[in-house]
């Protein structure tokens, strides 16, 4: 009875609060309505709403102007990592009015040119880890340059980025070793040898439990689909 | 000295609680001060002066309050027969009575402890028996003190029957208190037509909700215990200031790092609680004009982190979810 309970709780989708991303949603994109919709599938508690392009903020900006009732006590928004045009100002502008709905907007620290600028999001901001293809905030020193520049920042963890760079999960460790006193949630998922997210294998979960035990207390968010059960 | 479980949950997750420490030392030379003053009242054998409230949890800061009772251990006598007497103390403590008239009163251990339930348990009678068992210290009669409040723990344990398991009397008032204190909240906006809901609102989620979990947690770690060893655990758990039995939870369960972001996010809280501005500004604050406030905001940011890692404690780590089910609910 007992190694079954354990075995219970140790699943992924026994965690509370679990949220999805849209930014796996890929066939809604842009469709504010339908991909919160599918989000709350999964999870009316948490909630990632992903404008990993810069041409996908305005849409999320008019969409959460209308003030839509949302079920979320957790709402998190991943800013732009790509295509990115716009004077860095004028993004955080944008993410400022967009951080009056959310709990956490997200940022690749390797994306930011000005940390200055990023200031203003305050205890807001959360940063990152990258993965394997990128070349600054993948390792501790990394991040504590961006985090010494950003004081107030949280720490979002994506622990297929740190086994992307390290499978040993040496990294990882050392990670939330680091900066475990300002973790506010994880990105859940396994990685394709292309590093793109893909929905989390068993042999990954089993992997990465004894680090996600670590994380009890923030939000799981998952950047692909719950694998078939 | 031996680390408090404060300090063993620092030393465990890499971090300092820095404003919780510093408390603890404000109310260690505060309760010096005031038992050095009060010395030159007389007392009687029976009698106690109990410090409540920030004091009992050893997280005073400056803006504290000197919430006080005169405790007699034993029966209801008159009041002219106590001594010292209500006004000695409120000299020498220099405070007025709460609003409510739930401090600067005397209180009678035979009713916190004989009148459990029913209609004599009142609103006042549970709150001070609370009040006494999670968070109290006393400045003057320390022995009588002692006596009082083992009886009135012993009051909710004496007839147990059960060789083992949580003892429900005890966890049923904890909560049954915790929820007269939500339900109070609203009572109190109406009342007071919204006077002071900010600050309240910002303790709610905090310190309230911390002491709340400091009371809940050791009732609940008394499942495997006989009764023999649940009054010894007790009175060792129910004895450290509650930010200590819920450090050493999180360090039972080997949640080292969600406990450090707990203790942390309320080490933050009592860090701007000693901040006269921030006070200041939750005081005048309103629940229709809270949405504005970077005060606010940073009170409910801190109070949903501490909310997360108290609800992972219970429902997430090894031992406790179990216990939870088991008890927690019905």
């Amino acid at each position: 009875m007992s190694s079954t309970l354990t075995a219970d709780r140790r699943m992924l989708l026994a965690h509370h609060p679990i949220g999805a991303s849209t930014g796996y949603m890929q066939a809604l994109r842009g469709d504010w309505p339908a991909l919160v919709a599918q989000a709350v599938e999964l999870s009316p508690f948490a909630v990632e709403l992903s404008v990993l392009s810069e041409s996908e903020v305005q849409g999320l900006e008019r969409y959460l102007e209308a003030e839509p009732a949302l079920p979320f006590r957790y709402l998190s928004i991943h800013g732009p990592s790509k295509g990115r045009t716009m004077a860095e100002r004028d993004l955080v502008a944008s993410l400022l009015g967009l951080a009056a709905r959310a709990d956490a907007i997200v940022m690749h620290p390797d994306t930011i040119e000005s940390p200055e600028a990023f200031l203003a999001l305050a205890h807001t901001l959360v940063l990152e880890n990258m993965d394997a293809g990128k070349s600054d905030g993948c390792n501790v020193e990394q991040l504590a340059r961006s985090f010494a520049a950003l004081p107030h920042a949280g720490f979002c963890f994506d622990i297929a980025h740190a086994w992307s760079l390290d499978p040993s999960m040496g990294l990882a460790a050392e990670l939330l070793d680091a900066f475990r006193s300002r973790l506010r949630h994880v990105h859940v998922s396994s990685l394709s040898p292309e590093l793109h997210h893909i929905p989390l294998t068993e042999d990954d979960e089993e992997l990465f439990m004894p680090l996600l035990e670590r994380c009890l207390d923030v939000p799981w968010i998952l950047e692909a689909p719950p694998r078939e059960i | 000295m031996e680390p408090s479980p404060l300090e063993r949950l620092a030393q465990a997750c890499g971090q300092e609680f820095k404003h919780l420490m510093a408390a603890r030392e404000t109310t260690a030379r505060g309760l010096e001060a005031r038992r050095a003053k009060i010395t030159e009242l007389s007392v009687q054998p029976d009698v106690s002066v109990v410090l409540m409230g920030s004091w009992g949890r050893e997280e005073v800061t400056s803006g504290s309050d000197d919430d006080y009772m005169i405790l007699v251990n034993g029966a209801w006598r008159p009041e002219h027969e106590v001594d010292p007497s209500i006004e000695e103390v409120a000299k020498v403590l220099d405070v007025k009575p709460g609003r409510e008239g739930l401090f600067g009163e005397i209180a009678y251990s035979d009713f916190l402890e004989k009148r459990i339930g029913l209609q004599e348990d009142d609103n006042n009678n549970l709150s001070r028996r609370m009040l006494l068992l999670l968070e109290s210290q006393a400045i003057l009669g320390e022995q009588s003190y002692r006596l009082a409040w083992k009886k009135v723990l012993d009051g909710y344990l004496r007839d147990t029957r059960k060789p083992r398991g949580a003892p429900r009397l005890l966890l049923n008032d904890i909560v049954r208190y915790w929820r007269t204190i939500c339900v109070d909240f609203a009572g109190k906006q109406r009342k007071r037509r919204g006077e002071g809901w900010g600050i309240r609102n910002a303790k709610l989620r905090t310190s309230r909700k911390m002491l709340f979990a400091g009371g809940l947690l050791p009732v609940l770690e008394c499942a495997p215990l006989t009764p023999e060893e649940i009054l010894a655990f007790l009175e060792h758990r129910l004895r450290m200031p509650p930010t200590d039995r819920l450090a050493q939870s999180f360090l039972d369960a080997g949640a080292h790092d969600e406990g450090g972001r707990t203790l942390g996010a309320y080490d933050e809280f009592i860090g701007l609680l000693d901040s006269e501005s921030f006070r200041k500004a939750l005081e005048a604050l309103t629940r229709d004009n809270a949405a504005a406030s970077e005060e606010f905001a940073e009170a409910h940011r801190l109070g949903g982190r501490i909310q997360s890692g108290l609800l992972a404690l219970l429902f997430e780590t090894d031992t406790l979810p179990p216990l939870v089910r088991e008890y927690a609910i019905f």
